[in-house]
């Protein structure tokens, strides 16, 4: 770290990736830290470890940004999002707590790992994602096998593409606190959100509708980021004039993010996203090899 | 029904609330805090080691950091007192239950 000059030009250099990452991260659900801790480390040439927290600060920053937006708009389901924070929160400090005495070259592979599986699950799938839109007025469907807890979970909100109220119940909870805890324990792991492993889980397997998943999910990535970004505080992995930037940035970008995703094409976005994801993963093997 | 739409739509209001609030305090002290470095410090090296005319703005940024990351537990805190109000036990159980969880990597940070 000696040596690290925070001139103008680094200044800038860390606001912009914070203001892409945080402009991709509300505009295709995914692709905060999948960002910036490759830039850290690849361009910036920072410690993996410090790179990492800086990554969890700014998905703070950014998911407090989006989540206050989705929830205003109703699409949180915030009762779920708590419950499933019950495994996250556990997951993130266990992995965070751990992460200090993993070797740099092992994280920079486990990371370049999962920026495969993310290319590939925005390159390759058609329909990464069903609407799961069950009824059109704002009563839930009676249902005999129905408990407290999956009725408690139900909720609706005004979707204004749709022009109606879309109601959903809640299933399979168990299998979502299993996925929480997963999530969590990657997300300190790799300074990521983990909306790879909510959104997929909670959306297919779950049953929300697309637009409450990212919106439950953003907000449980506020919570988890936030107990990750603290323990590798703990850690002394933060560095607040390099946290400073990139978080400036990040909430730029997030809100700029949220009226690209009304213009752009999101199929479109998602591809091209995940080409240059494919890349950034191969020259993270490389930097694991010590090639660069 | 009435009763619980009404619930979750005060729920959401304050959440949501919370967390505008939360970056719209943090940001700015984070701003501030740049704006002190650059104007007021000679050398802007990142160190663990801070030189002295660094520290001030050290502190009011890493005071805007401890903001952001206190945001979403403070939400955490608005679910608890919002379920103890309708008294949905269940929800006021994992609430709490999160609380502490979160409190946990909290306490670490600080020690």
């Amino acid at each position: 770290m000696n040596g690290l000059n925070l001139g103008l030009n680094l200044f800038w250099a860390l606001g912009g990736t914070g203001l892409v990452a945080g402009l991709l991260g509300s505009a295709l659900g995914v692709g905060g830290g999948v960002l910036i801790v490759p830039i850290l480390t690849l361009a910036f040439h920072l410690p993996i470890h410090v790179a990492l927290g800086s990554s969890l600060v700014a998905i703070v920053a950014n998911s407090c940004t989006a989540a206050g937006i989705y929830t205003s708009a109703r699409l949180t389901n915030v009762k779920l999002g708590l419950l499933l924070e019950t495994t996250a929160i556990p997951g993130a400090i266990i992995s965070g707590l751990a992460v200090a005495v993993i070797a740099p070259s092992i994280l920079t592979a486990l990371f370049g790992l999962t920026l495969l599986y993310v290319s590939y699950t925005m390159v390759m799938r058609r329909q990464l994602m069903s609407e799961n839109v069950l009824s059109a007025d704002d009563s839930v469907a009676p249902d005999n096998n129905t408990n407290s807890l999956s009725s408690s979970l139900a909720s609706s909100y005004y979707d204004q593409n749709l022009g109606k109220v879309v109601t959903y119940k809640v299933s399979r909870v168990p299998v979502g606190l299993g996925a929480g805890f997963f999530a969590g324990f990657l997300s300190s792991l790799l300074g990521i959100g983990s909306g790879i492993i909510k959104v997929p889980v909670m959306n297919l397997v779950m049953g929300l509708p697309m637009k409450a998943t990212i919106a439950t999910s953003t907000f449980m990535i506020a919570i988890t980021t936030t107990a990750g970004a603290l323990i590798y505080h703990y850690h002394g992995y933060i560095y607040p004039f390099i946290v400073a930037p990139l978080v400036i940035g990040v909430v730029i970008g997030a809100i700029l993010g949220v009226e690209l995703t009304k213009r752009a094409r999101g199929i479109l976005l998602r591809r091209i996203f995940g080409g240059f994801l494919f890349l950034v993963a191969l020259l993270m093997f490389l930097k694991t090899a010590n090639v660069i | 029904m009435e009763n619980r739409k009404f619930d979750e739509s005060r729920l959401s209001n304050w959440v949501s609330l919370g967390f505008k609030l939360g970056v719209a305090v943090a940001l700015p002290l984070i701003v501030i805090g740049l704006i002190i470095l650059f104007s007021l410090s000679d050398a802007k090296d990142i160190q663990p080691l801070l030189r002295l005319d660094q520290i001030p703005s050290a502190i009011v940024i890493s005071v805007g950091i401890l903001i952001l990351l206190l945001t979403p537990i403070i939400q955490v805190i608005v679910s608890i007192v919002l379920f103890s109000k309708t008294r949905n036990r269940l929800f006021i159980s994992i609430s709490v239950a999160v609380f502490c969880l979160a409190a946990v990597s909290l306490v670490l940070a600080l020690v």
